[in-house]
């Protein structure tokens, strides 16, 4: 695969410089990242139940292998998907391990591996917040063959209080 | 189901097995080291456990062998017989034909005689020389002792609640596997598929059973509780228990412990009068209390009733409208179970002037939020100056529950029968229209009616104003009851009425209480288990 042995290049290049690896996914036009450990499996996304009651970027649940699922969409969450648009009929989900529970992020391409040194994992600038993405899940940024990653911390992401509050604020 | 003696007799069996082998270890120890103190207090110890538990058992000569045993290493204690010489095998034949008895009472065998080991073991006592008997064959059965393990085994609880999710997820994917074989057209697969229904079912009823216990292990404990309370509250209470036989399962047995204890102990303060007031009244000055345990199709009935002074219900009805759940006129429409309902509202009973109400109350929200959360009903009756009666609707297993399956907007959801009353469809002409609410005449009673779809997608907003005309032809309606509270529900379709294991809700959505739960459906959908207590309370808060 070209980015593992990009991967490959730059550690050779940085001398054992540590790795880590993302798992690295679009939503809307830009590319995230999420640490590997972090997730659990990407599969297709299963079918859906809607919750009444919920934030609308809460998709509802859904069985993965037997564990009862929520499902979220950090496009609508984030506000990255032009208005109208829908999620694609097929799409993928990611399973994020989180503290106490496991959480789907539905995305519209199959999510990529990607080592990076952790150097190059810059600290996001202030103006981040403009673009409607509260800063502090982002563990920082990365730039790789002239992409741009933004490196999420989910974990910070998906406590309870920011997946079901949130819709008070708006 | 086995009787209160016979489960009685298991455990003694169990806990006398156990000290025989602490018995036969700690002797060994003693005679490897005599100074051995604590093995020596051990042995002291379990000789007196098994005495006493014998005695109560009614197996005399175990305790009088036990008795004497103590008595010679309560003697070694304190130093006046040391562990040495003809005391040690004479001692090591006690505990040996302790074992040997145990075992007799558990094969059903007459008891091995004694008779020579307690006139040796007298004769220790006295500070006699024992005679002992060379026995070769007695070497013999040495060597040929059988070691003999428990019949029964101590498993924790957790384990068993382990294997009880296994048991459900192993459902769950079989009622899938069924409805694939169905779809396919191999006769093999098929009969493979059925045989796998039975054997699993088998398997998850055995699993229920495993964990099921009498409810008489909790209600054992009341005598003790019944006689302190009613010695704080100074009234002279007779308890009467009644049906210790009947099965439940421990889980659910654990959960409603408090809330009992806190209905025995509302009974013995505020609903039994104290002698005096009760001789003026022509009761007799001792209250009655009974705990009672019957079994009603799947469900177990645990009733607390008191002979004491009842509720008032005008009382009720006044601090309901002092509290403003509701309005004076609605008030005195309200039937007396009605009223009483109130009493189960919760921060209904926090008020100290409660007490005037024969004193129900404290928590009484508690008591109902517990069992809830079981999925069961708590009623109660009352007749004032005669007494109050306490009914728990508990299910006998947490795990399986009756739902009503129906279908709204395409998607599937249950709603559990312990909470369903009853199922109608009707025509929009037989529904009318009443202050913004829509009533159904069910059973000849009036009954409110609610879009479901418009009860959980409407927002935050109260609900707009019922319409008759936007219904379109027959309306499915389900009726649940909460809390004497009947409400109806318009669904696209009713499906069909099934057993399901319900899952809780996983985090971070268990904090909506809209749903008790989720079940996945054969065909591996996931259904929305509907909280009628949740719903109801929606409905009343958004009503328009």
């Amino acid at each position: 695969m070209a980015d593992t042995d990009n991967a490959t290049n730059e550690k050779k290049t940085t001398k054992q410089e540590p790795l880590i690896q993302l798992i690295v996914f679009r939503l809307g036009d830009e590319d995230y990242g999420i640490r590997i450990e972090q997730v659990k499996e990407v599969t297709l996304t299963p079918e859906i139940a809607r919750m009444p009651k919920t934030p609308d970027f809460v998709k509802g649940i859904a069985n993965l292998r037997g564990d009862i699922i929520t499902i979220i969409d950090l496009e609508e969450r984030f506000q990255l998907r032009s208005a109208g648009t829908e999620m694609p009929a097929v799409s993928y989900t990611m399973a994020i391990e989180g503290k106490e529970y496991t959480i789907g992020i539905v995305v519209r391409e199959v999510p990529q591996p990607l080592s990076i040194p952790a150097s190059i994992i810059e600290k996001a600038p202030e103006f981040i917040q403009d673009i409607n993405i509260h800063d502090k899940y982002i563990e920082g940024i990365a730039k790789v063959n002239g992409r741009i990653i933004v490196v999420l911390d989910m974990l910070k992401l998906l406590t309870p209080a920011e997946i079901m509050q949130l819709p008070a604020k708006s | 189901m086995k009787s209160r003696e016979e489960e009685y007799r298991e455990i003694f069996m169990v806990e006398a097995l156990e000290y025989y082998d602490a018995m036969s270890r700690h002797i060994s120890e003693l005679e490897k080291n005599p100074a051995d103190a604590a093995a020596l207090n051990e042995l002291f110890r379990l000789m007196h456990n098994l005495k006493a538990n014998a005695r109560a058992m009614g197996y005399p000569a175990i305790s009088e062998v036990a008795h004497r045993m103590e008595t010679i290493f309560g003697l070694i204690r304190d130093k006046e017989r040391t562990f040495e010489g003809n005391v040690v095998p004479v001692l090591f034949t006690g505990v040996d034909t302790i074992g040997e008895m145990i075992r007799a009472v558990g094969a059903g065998n007459e008891l091995p005689s004694a008779d020579t080991l307690l006139a040796n073991l007298d004769r220790l006592v006295n500070g006699e020389e024992p005679i002992l008997e060379d026995q070769p064959e007695a070497d013999d059965d040495d060597a040929n002792r059988k070691l003999e393990l428990s019949d029964l085994v101590y498993i924790q609880i957790k384990k068993l609640d382990h294997l009880m999710n296994l048991v459900g997820e192993l459902i769950i994917d079989r009622d899938r596997i069924l409805t694939l074989s169905k779809e396919s057209d191999s006769p093999a697969l098929q009969a493979t598929a059925a045989h796998l229904f039975r054997i699993s079912d088998e398997l998850q009823y055995s699993i229920m059973d495993v964990r099921l216990v009498n409810v008489g292990s909790l209600f054992n404990k009341f005598p003790r509780v019944v006689r302190d309370v009613a010695a704080a509250e100074k009234k002279d209470i007779a308890l009467e228990v009644d049906g210790q036989d009947i099965q439940i399962d421990r889980n659910i047995l654990q959960i409603i412990t408090d809330s009992l204890l806190h209905l025995v102990r509302n009974a013995i303060g505020h609903g039994i009068e104290a002698p005096a007031v009760r001789e003026q009244a022509g009761k007799p000055a001792q209250g009655q209390l009974t705990l009672a345990a019957q079994t009603e199709r799947d469900n177990v009935l645990i009733q607390v009733s008191d002979d004491g002074a009842g509720i008032n219900v005008d009382s009720v009805r006044r601090k309901a409208v002092e509290r403003g759940l509701v309005s004076a006129e609605a008030a005195q429409q309200l039937d007396d179970d009605a009223v009483r309902a109130f009493l189960f509202e919760p921060g209904f009973s926090m008020a100290k002037e409660i007490t005037d109400i024969s004193g129900r109350g404290v928590g009484l929200d508690v008591v109902k939020l517990a069992i809830d959360s079981l999925g069961g009903q708590l009623r109660v009756s009352s007749t004032l100056g005669k007494g109050t009666t306490f009914t728990l609707v508990l299910p006998t297993s947490i795990a399986v529950k009756g739902a009503l399956l129906f279908e709204l907007d395409a998607r599937s959801y249950a709603i559990p029968l312990m909470h369903t009353d009853s199922v109608v469809s009707l025509q929009p002409e037989d529904l009318h229209v009443v202050g913004g609410l829509l009533l159904a005449e069910v059973q000849d009673e009036n009954v409110p009616v609610v879009d479901l779809r418009r009860l959980l997608h409407n927002g935050d907003g109260p609900l707009p104003p019922a319409n008759r005309h936007e219904l379109q032809g027959r309306q499915d309606i389900i009726i649940v009851n909460y809390n004497n509270r009947k409400l109806g529900l318009i669904i696209d379709r009713f499906l069909r009425q099934q057993s399901i294991v319900i899952k809780p809700m996983s985090k971070p959505l268990d904090t909506i209480d809209l749903f008790g739960g989720v079940t996945l459906l054969g065909s591996g959908q996931v259904c929305l288990v509907l909280d009628v207590p949740a719903l109801t309370r929606l409905f009343l808060a958004k009503r328009p």
